[in-house]
């Protein structure tokens, strides 16, 4: 069978009106957005479209772009983490102008439930500010927006629901697809197809496909026989055992595109239990390790270029790519909570310290950051663990931060700490000692001077006559005292300065 | 070692002046020829690590413009600042800015530059020409081969040879008298062998050793255990003797603790794999050199290094003891 676009993107509603059944979500968008483009803002910058999965919430956004000739502007759940890239949306979206022909923009945050509740805080923030500053539609989705975490962002926001689609809706428009696909198909087929996926109608089309690629025509028997039942999210240890055990292809992929997992924890899930499911067989394996390999290739093609089309592929190599690796049974492992999130966690402070040491170094030493973290961080890591007393001069003469050598120095931080603090008293103390010394021999030499100045005055003085004289010794007097009397170790210690 | 703030002996002896370079004859005088002249044309230096390229090039601002020459030199780390739009604004931005007094032009320096993407590169083409007028630029490369041609044709290329042994062992000696650091002319001998003409590596375990007290043999050998090779062959070991998880649990450990990224493991692997420490079939280690350069192509385009890395780590334990056996 040859391989085809997915219907899904086939069959993209491109006008509001092909958008099925979401009334109530349009009455209370397309005002929203006219008031945008008539250069008279609502007071609500955002609108936060919920409801379940494959109902129109982003087809109905990309709808409104493609009739409205407006520029869409999208971020994923998976990129609101980089603070730069929403400093980057925000600055789009406070300049008003988009590029012509497009007469307006949008901002698009999809999923943003997908943000983590516990890691993303600094997200949801920046989100706020977005909204703050925003000049112009700030649209985000959500299947479950009721997240305490979302909590300020629902405040904020235009709330707009969309429902399921019923069956009297669904089936017609499931029909006009069979038909414009020229295939065979049976009207109770799609009422089942309806049925097991409860409204979804991504799910429904997705479902029509598999169905029609597989066998040209779309049956009761066949959907009874292919369609199963994709009625809940799995939690991720049911995820693993379908996926592990999955006989077809579209088995598995269903199992990984069931979770409410993001997509970067849904991958640790399955990267580190592939070694564990797999490990008796080195041939097994290593092609589920490729498949996880070639299905990162397609995530970080996603996340660099934003090219969310690229997702069923990552899909296919995380689901079936892993599954279908096995040429042999093996029997259930002790499956696993993926420990690098909790590395990761513990180490978030460590590696933040790394990175900043790294640019320290690179600037003072002529090297990339790279070279730092390779060559020369171990080096200073050496120094401090065998000679605590010479890394404390090493941590003055490279200023590094108390933090930076307790990083360096590890269990050795302390000692390194008492050195570096005596070190820097006794170089106060020398400090001290050299300037009192200059102070002093300055005020020596200024005293000799003046007595040598009195001298001339002296000899001066007899040639001239006495009322002058007097004048004139009181006005030298008192310029005398000036200089002496003014000059203190203070003000000597500061014109130094 | 009089003062209470120490340095790192690798810079604290960079040669500040063209003078104080060591060996590189034919190089220093063709530079100082154009210091004379204060007349500087593009220009390419390649050649291997530690060997001087970043140390000339200061040191060339350094006798045109004299002390205060960080002013009219912009250093871009290019395996840093990756972007051409970076390097862009930033050139642009200094270009525009205070010329000096005596020289016509300012320098720009880009290291590193054979890590440049080959777009960044053709960006950079443009730059160099766009701005010759007040600005040259020196590009430094290990690898010179990953500079396009375009680029190449531009410069005057200068060929920076790896240290001859005489030269390294008494620059190291240098350091220990001028430091008051104890040491044995073997041990200097023996730290030549491990950098390979490679100075500041040399100087480096200099530092180690002689943290450790007097620089012996001994010492030395201790201190190169700072760099991690060693570890990197233990995991290449257990994965080749087909124990995967114990590879890829010590591959974890390395990024995480060294902070090592993906590109770093794959090229120390690969290093590790071409050496002769690794007593391997040629033919199992030509099937290895391909798949490493896949994964490193991989991980820049992939989103988690590691999983690339652990993939690389099955292949090895399938094919290793494969090999083992036959
Ligand atoms: N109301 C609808 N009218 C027409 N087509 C729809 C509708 N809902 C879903 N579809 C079909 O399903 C596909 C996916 O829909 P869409 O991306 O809008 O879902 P969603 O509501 O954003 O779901 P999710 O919450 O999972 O992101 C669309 O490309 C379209 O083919
Ligand atoms: N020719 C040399 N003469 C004296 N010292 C040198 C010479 N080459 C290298 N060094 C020493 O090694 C250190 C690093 O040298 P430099 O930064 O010039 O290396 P590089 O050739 O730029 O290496 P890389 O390719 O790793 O960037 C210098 O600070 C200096 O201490
Ligand atoms: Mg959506
Ligand atoms: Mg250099």
């Amino acid at each position: 069978m040859k391989k085809s676009i997915p219907w899904i993107i086939k069959y993209r509603p491109k006008r509001v009106e092909d958008v099925v059944n979401q009334e109530k979500a349009k009455e209370l968008l397309i005002p929203w957005i006219k008031k945008w483009l008539s250069g008279n803002p609502p007071e609500k910058k955002g609108a936060l479209l919920w409801g379940p999965p494959g109902v129109g919430k982003t087809s109905l956004v990309e709808a409104i772009c493609n009739e409205y000739n407006l520029e869409k502007i999208e971020l994923n759940a998976s990129d609101f983490r980089r603070k730069k890239d929403i400093e980057r949306i925000a600055l789009v979206a406070a300049t008003k102008r988009p590029l012509p022909p497009k007469k307006g923009r949008i901002v698009l945050l999809d999923e943003v439930d997908g943000l983590s509740p516990r890691g993303d805080e600094g997200a949801i923030s920046a989100i706020l500010e977005l909204l703050e500053k925003a000049r112009n539609p700030i649209i985000m989705t959500a299947n479950d927006p009721w997240g305490q975490h979302l909590r300020p962002i629902r405040e904020r926001v235009l709330m707009v629901e969309f429902k399921r689609i019923p069956k009297t809706k669904a089936l017609p428009y499931l029909m006009k697809i069979c038909e414009s696909e020229g295939i065979y198909c049976e009207k109770q087929a799609l009422a089942y197809i309806w049925e097991k996926n409860k409204g979804d109608l991504r799910a429904c089309i997705n479902d029509m496909q598999a169905i029609a690629e597989a066998y040209g025509k779309i049956t009761l028997d066949l959907a009874k026989a292919l369609v199963v039942e994709r009625d809940r999210t799995l939690t991720p240890w049911e995820m693993l055992q379908h996926l592990f055990y999955a006989k077809y292809f579209w088995q598995a992929k269903k199992a990984v595109t069931s979770t409410d997992l993001d997509y970067d924890t849904l991958f640790l899930w399955i990267a580190e239990n592939v070694p564990k499911q797999y490990g008796d067989d080195p041939e097994d394996l290593w092609r589920a390790m490729e498949a996880l390999s070639r299905a990162d290739v397609y995530y970080g093609r996603i996340k660099r270029r934003m090219n969310w089309s690229l997702l069923p592929y990552y899909f296919e190599m995380l689901g079936p790519g892993v599954a279908l690796a096995k040429e042999k049974y093996h029997k259930r492992a002790r499956w696993s909570y993926p420990e690098k999130i909790t590395l990761l966690a513990k180490t978030k402070e460590q590696r933040r310290i790394r990175e900043e040491l790294a640019t320290l170094l690179s600037l003072t030493q002529h090297v990339s950051k790279s070279y730092a973290k390779a060559e020369i961080i171990p080096l200073l890591k050496f120094i401090a663990q065998h000679n605590p007393q010479y890394f404390a001069r090493l941590a003055l003469g490279l200023r590094l931060t108390d933090e930076m050598i307790k990083f360096l120095a590890g269990k050795e931080y302390r000692t390194v700490i008492r050195i570096k603090e005596k070190l820097l008293k006794e170089m106060e103390e020398e400090a001290k000692i050299r300037a009192a010394r200059e102070a002093k021999e300055y005020l020596e030499r200024k005293a000799l001077e003046v007595v040598e100045e009195e001298k001339v005055e002296k000899w001066e003085e007899k040639k001239e006559e006495k009322a002058e004289k007097v004048e004139k010794r009181e006005k030298k007097e008192r310029k005398r005292e000036e200089r002496r009397g003014g000059l203190t170790l203070l003000d000597f210690l500061n014109k130094k300065k | 070692m009089s003062s209470a703030y120490e340095m790192l002996w690798a810079e604290k002896y960079r040669p500040k002046t063209l003078d104080e370079i060591v060996d590189q004859e034919e190089i220093v005088a063709r530079l100082k020829k154009f210091v004379e002249e204060k007349n500087v044309p593009h220009m390419l230096f390649a050649g291997p690590p530690g060997t001087g390229k970043t140390t000339a090039a200061l040191a060339l601002a350094h006798d045109l413009y004299g002390e205060n020459y960080r002013q009219y030199l912009l250093e871009l780390n290019a395996s840093d600042e990756r972007g051409i739009d970076v390097i862009r604004t930033k050139v642009k931005e200094f270009a525009r800015s205070r010329t000096p007094p005596n020289v016509p032009f300012k320098i720009v320096l880009l290291d590193e530059a054979d890590n440049m993407t080959a777009d960044a590169q053709q960006a950079l083409r443009r730059l160099m020409e766009l701005y010759s007028a007040t600005t040259r630029f020196i590009l430094i490369a290990n690898f010179p081969s990953k500079i396009i041609e375009p680029i190449q044709s531009r410069c005057a290329y200068f060929r920076f040879k790896p240290l001859p042994k005489d030269k390294v062992v008494e620059r190291l000696m240098y350091i220990c008298k001028n430091e008051g650091v104890q040491c044995e002319k073997e041990a200097l001998e023996e730290i030549y062998e491990l950098s390979e003409g490679d100075m500041r590596k040399a100087i480096n375990i200099l530092q180690a050793a002689a943290a450790l007290g007097k620089v012996t043999v001994d010492a030395v050998y201790k201190a190169i255990g700072y760099a991690h090779p060693a570890e990197i062959r233990e995991v290449i070991t257990k994965a080749l003797n087909g124990n995967f998880m114990e590879a890829s649990k010590h591959l974890r450990k390395l990024m995480l603790e060294y902070g090592l990224s993906g590109v770093d493991v794959i090229k120390s692997i690969h290093k590790e794999i071409m050496s002769n420490n690794l007593k391997i079939d040629d033919r199992l280690r030509v099937l290895i050199a391909d798949y490493a350069g896949e994964v490193q192509f991989r991980m820049t385009e992939g989103a988690d290094d590691e999983i690339q890395l652990q993939a690389f780590l099955a292949k090895l334990a399938l094919l290793g003891p494969r090999f083992k056996s036959a």
